[in-house]
């Protein structure tokens, strides 16, 4: 699998506060990538890092297969737009100046694409006003459309959605599905708000205290959060058997554990078992949310 | 760097701060020969274009303390420099870049003095009357040095502190410790070492009576005197005093020692901004 950003063992200390901990996690090429934690996790921090506005303190990165001690990794990073904690825009500058002003940075000899940009990010009709008049939702769309100017392959988005009103939160929703899918940006993009983050997300990366506690695409993820029936059974040959017959979805999880995934009712489902000799020892009902799996992986209580 | 230039200057275009400093500096430009013109004609006391020409020192660094300040802290305060950041420029070019900008917003201050104190002040008071219109080159080259001493400051402290408003207030607190020890020690080495001779009438005795000269206790010598005399070369504070009154019988010593400020503070700046972490 081609990655776009890879950490390895990445460390960073504000004097005695260890903010990331020997902290790895991949990005895939392509994915909306879910960065989950909680406030002072450390989400900020691996941020700052990969933009190059902080310098790790241990361990290594990789931007594109370019390390990060590596030279060329102002290279890599003419590749990222990214938009860290509050959009980054000049307050007395309209829309477009800031866009032409980026433009400039950037070096572009043409400012030919800033309409197309703005009427992406939604912001074609804000003529002269200055972005201090600017609504919370219309400053972040600026930052994501100043992220966006050079053509970005790789989008970086610390908390996007925080302090938006529902409007706004939709908005910014369906621009970075239409970025993803349209112009297949890979995004990476760092959330509290994991109900947002599930409806974006192809894959996940959880972090607490600085390390990350699991990486899993939305699809295992799906599996492991899927509403289903576990259940312990004397004999799995035959549970298997019984299943197949059924036309019952199913996954086995040991010798002796298996998830049900269609909806039975448990009578028949155990009639039928017994009916082959097949004991069921156990019987329990689950149904995870993205929340409930965050907080069981993360330590449950210890984090309310 | 080029880009970074380009943005820059663009951001100075429209900086409305700038553009109040450069309208006051007109007016103070366009001002001042008049208000001397003025005292020439009432008290009938000579005035030259020299004596004012280079005041302009001494108030537009107050401006352009406040201008540097504001203008690379709005980078902090708006997040902008994450922008230079992030899609790859060197930390030492966003440095530059920001120095370079203010050194040109400075220059455009102060010809935004010149050309109307010139274009009022030499019909109304004659032209220079120097012996040497070098002079006049060689003070106005110090002038611009030291202007890029006081910009190297200015850019150090601004770019190493993430907040605007401390920035500023460091900046111009800053100019004003300076330009106030400047004043104690050009105070300090002005005191004349004695005090002269002197007669006075005693109103009692109707006598004349003849006070011999004294020396000065507060007259500065030895070695205090050597550290006094390079403290004002030395010093921008001083500097500012000195240049704006054409005080200076050297002063390319003066903008050799604000050449060394420039390119210490500069590389001081560059070496501890590469190392800043940026929120």
């Amino acid at each position: 699998m081609d990655y776009v950003l890879t950490t390895n063992a990445l460390c960073k200390n504000y004097r005695h506060f260890k903010a990331l901990n020997g902290f790895s996690m991949h990005v895939p090429k392509g994915a909306i990538y879910g960065f989950v934690g909680k406030n002072g996790a450390g989400k900020t921090t691996l941020i700052r890092l990969i933009c190059g506005l902080q310098e790790p303190t241990a361990g290594d990165y990789t931007l594109y297969g370019i390390n990060n001690t590596d030279k060329k990794i102002k290279d890599s990073r003419r590749r990222i737009g990214a938009v860290v904690e509050t959009p980054s825009i000049y307050l007395n500058m309209t829309a477009e100046e800031n866009l032409k002003e980026q433009y400039r940075i950037l070096g572009l000899p043409s400012f030919a694409d800033i309409p197309e940009l703005l009427k992406l990010v939604g912001l074609e009709d804000t003529g002269r006003k200055k972005a201090k008049n600017f609504s919370l939702g219309m400053r972040q769309r600026l930052g994501i459309a100043i992220a966006l100017c050079g053509d970005p392959d790789f989008l970086v988005l610390d908390e996007p959605i925080n302090g938006l009103d529902p409007q706004g939160i939709i908005e910014v929703r369906e621009l970075i599905l239409k970025l993803n899918r349209q112009k297949q940006i890979t995004v990476l993009i760092s959330s509290h708000i994991l109900d947002e983050l599930s409806r974006l997300a192809t894959h996940y990366g959880f972090i607490d205290k600085g390390r990350l506690v699991k990486e899993i695409s939305a699809r295992d993820l799906e599996n492991a959060c899927r509403k289903c029936i576990r259940l312990e059974v004397s004999d799995m040959k035959v549970f298997t058997r019984v299943m197949d017959s059924l036309r019952l979805e199913y996954h086995v999880l040991s010798d002796t554990q298996a998830d049900i995934f269609t909806k039975e009712t448990i009578t028949r489902l155990v009639l039928s078992l017994a009916k082959e000799g097949c004991e069921v020892l156990s019987l329990t009902e689950r149904d995870e949310s993205l929340e409930s799996y965050y907080v069981s992986l993360i330590g449950g209580t210890e984090h309310e | 760097m080029n880009k970074l230039l380009s943005a820059n200057f663009t951001r100075l275009k429209k900086d409305v701060f700038l553009k109040l400093c450069i309208i006051f500096m007109f007016a103070i430009g366009a001002l001042l020969p008049v208000l001397d013109y003025h005292v020439m004609i009432t008290y009938e006391f000579p005035r030259y274009i020299d004596e004012s020409f280079f005041s302009y020192t001494s108030f537009m660094v107050i401006l352009f303390s406040a201008f540097c300040s504001l203008f690379i802290g709005t980078e902090y305060s708006d997040g902008t420099i994450r922008n230079k950041l992030i899609v790859g420029h060197k930390r030492m070019d966003i440095y530059l870049s920001n120095l370079t900008a203010c050194i040109i917003a400075g220059v455009i201050m102060c010809i935004a003095y010149l050309i109307p104190y010139l274009l009022t002040g030499i019909p109304l008071l004659g032209f220079f009357i120097v012996d040497n219109i070098s002079t006049i080159w060689i003070f106005l080259g110090c002038n611009l040095v030291l202007l890029i001493a006081l910009a190297a400051i200015f850019t150090l402290v601004s770019m190493l502190n993430q907040n605007k408003a401390l920035s500023a207030v460091i900046c111009i607190l800053g100019l004003f410790v300076l330009l106030m020890l400047g004043a104690m020690i050009e105070d300090g080495l002005n005191q004349p070492e004695y005090f002269e001779d002197y007669a006075y009438m005693d109103p009692e005795t109707k006598e004349l009576v003849i006070e011999p000269s004294t020396a000065n206790p507060y007259y500065i010598r030895g070695t205090q005197r050597q550290i006094y005399e390079f403290l004002s070369d030395f010093l921008p504070g001083s500097q500012i005093i000195r240049l704006s009154a054409m005080d200076a019988p050297s002063p390319e010593i003066l903008a050799m020692y604000s050449g060394i400020i420039a390119v210490a503070t500069t590389s001081l700046g560059i070496f501890f901004f590469g190392k800043e972490d940026i929120k």
